[in-house]
């Protein structure tokens, strides 16, 4: 869990791109251009680029000298990069069907999560009542309820639902109760100088002052969410991104499955950087 | 708090202002505050001066109602404290301001517990109207997280003015500035304070500050935090820091660091007497 956390930690990486800018101060203005899409990608500096290129030339020999029926089980770059793109228009189906069981889920697991971890956090009481049940369940690994959520639920949209809801729902919500039991004891002392309600400390101070564990929180599920959906996908989906990888698995087309695995990735990529903006974008006051 | 020593109380103090009697308060078993009697009349400034560990923040705490004290009573106008209240604004030392909230908002907020009765455009416009108050007009949009340590701490007074509080508790607020800002901040406080006539309980370790400030030095010493005493400051006011050169202001600072001294050295002592039957 701490290193799902851990990949996605603004400030650190943030810090480090701008401080580890190894040209002086003349070369980063000229090379701005160049230096702000390097910054979109978070790649800091040419590294990260050589790394990659790197990776896709060892993948480009390796296809290459291996001639016992490689080229389709081991497709080389370019062919892949040709799979993805005639793929496209199935992978994009894909993505909308598996969105439509993600989005949902994801939103009321993160909310439940939210609402739930900061009423169980500021009240002793619940705390002392939930916590033994959480200790219990959090550990289990969600991908152990799929055959049984697939047995026990009406339709496999509700399935994948479920095991999705119950992969964020746990790192949300412990987050935020840990986050909200141990707030700084002055954010408490202002909101009782103000007269301020449960209700009112609950929204207007409890929950922006937990927003950093939150965030780590949802960070951890959303990587969860992938998980959990492509992984029940797998058992019995119609279309969807991990449906797509199984089916051209049991085809043995595997330019089309490897084409699957990267496409997905890039998903996932995306959906956590969208999650790193909204973050900093909230946590402004962080400074 | 039994009815008897409420009613018993009032039959022979003073009811207006802020009254201890015999204050205990023990944090984890260790005394903290032992055998605290003060009263703090309506529109006097009052500090509390003392060395640091000597309780005096807690002592603050204790008129705030943020704590309650293990034994004896506390009360403010005749009704006992029980609980944190809008009678009694505190302003912290260096945390009084949510920081997701700008400075307006904070005071907005203060204003939405204050007067519950007005609306959302009053309550914009009075926020602006305490904030330039204390000199931040320009400031209102801003988070705190981008201001100075003096700026927050205006922000933090004129929450506490938003809150329309008779008695202000302030908690080493000007500790963490710099000398020209804590300067600016003791001259404003003083013509804020005259200008609205509110009780003040200023908490320092500043002995300047104290008698720069206040009508009256309480003086603390600490294991366990008690009242040695108390000081009628004798200065006219307005005040001018010319005051400083003062024979008189020279050799009552001299008196107050004479008794922190002492208490000083009898805490050295206490703390090596085992050591040294041992040794």
């Amino acid at each position: 869990m701490a290193s799902f956390g851990s990949q996605s930690n603004p400030a650190v990486t943030s810090t480090l791109s701008t401080a580890a800018q190894p040209y002086g101060v003349d070369a980063a203005k000229s090379k701005s251009s160049n230096i702000s899409w390097l910054k979109a990608l978070r790649l800091q500096g040419k590294e990260g680029l050589l790394f990659i290129a790197g990776v896709i030339l060892i993948w480009q020999l390796i296809s290459s000298f291996s001639h016992f029926s490689g080229k389709y089980l081991f497709p080389s770059p370019l062919l892949t990069a040709q799979t993805l793109w005639t793929s496209l228009p199935e992978l994009l189906i894909g993505t909308v069907y598996s969105f439509l069981i993600l989005v949902p889920s994801l939103a009321l697991a993160i909310s439940i999560g939210i609402v739930w971890g900061l009423i169980v956090g500021i009240t002793p009481a619940l705390n002392r009542m939930f916590s033994p049940f959480a200790r219990f369940a959090s550990p289990v690994p969600p991908t152990i309820y799929i055959p049984y959520a697939i047995a026990l639920l009406p339709t496999f949209h509700a399935a994948a639902g479920f095991v999705v809801f119950i992969g964020v729902f746990w790192p949300v919500f412990l987050n935020t109760a840990n986050g909200a039991g141990a707030l700084p004891q002055h954010y408490r002392d202002n909101a009782r100088i103000l007269g301020l309600a449960k209700f009112e400390y609950l929204r207007r101070v409890a929950f922006p002052a937990t927003l950093p564990q939150i965030f780590s929180g949802i960070s951890v599920g959303l990587v969860f969410a992938f998980i959990m959906l492509t992984v029940a996908e797998l058992f019995g989906a119609s279309k969807g991104l991990g449906r797509f990888v199984q089916f051209y698995a049991d085809y043995a087309d595997y330019p089309r499955m490897v084409a699957g695995i990267l496409y997905t990735g890039v998903v996932v990529w995306i959906s956590m950087e969208v999650l790193e903006r909204i973050k900093k974008r909230s946590l402004f006051w962080l400074m | 708090m039994s009815a008897a020593s409420v009613s018993q109380s009032g039959s022979y103090r003073s009811t207006s202002g802020l009254d201890v009697r015999a204050l205990q308060f023990a944090y984890d078993g260790a005394p903290v505050l032992s055998d605290i009697d003060l009263q703090v009349a309506e529109g006097e400034f009052l500090c509390l001066l003392g060395p640091s560990g000597c309780g005096k923040t807690t002592l603050l705490r204790l008129l705030a109602g943020l704590d309650l004290p293990a034994a004896g009573t506390i009360s403010y106008n005749g009704s006992l404290i029980q609980g944190p209240s809008l009678e009694r604004g505190v302003v912290f030392q260096n945390y009084s301001l949510f920081p997701w909230f700008t400075l307006a908002e904070n005071i907005e907020l203060a204003l939405s517990k204050s007067h519950p009765q007005h609306d959302a455009t009053w309550r914009r416009n009075h926020a602006r109207d305490y904030l330039t108050r204390v000199g931040l007009a320009d400031s209102v949009g801003q988070y705190p997280s981008l201001l100075s340590g003096g700026m927050q701490q205006r922000g933090a007074i004129a929450r506490a003015l938003a809150l329309g509080s008779p008695v202000l508790l302030m908690d080493e607020p000007f500790g963490a500035l710099d000398p020209i800002n804590r300067a600016k901040l003791q001259d404003l406080l003083l013509e804020l304070w005259v200008n609205s006539r509110r009780t003040v309980v200023f908490v320092t370790h500043d002995v300047e500050e104290a008698l720069y400030l206040s009508d009256r030095v309480v003086i603390l010493a600490s294991s366990p935090g008690r009242i040695i005493q108390e000081i009628a400051v004798p200065f006219e006011r307005p005040r001018s820091r010319r005051l400083f050169g003062s024979r008189e202001f020279i050799e009552l600072s001299e008196h107050i660091n004479e008794l922190f001294r002492e208490d000083v050295l009898q805490r050295i002592e206490a703390d090596s007497l085992p050591a040294l039957v041992k040794g």
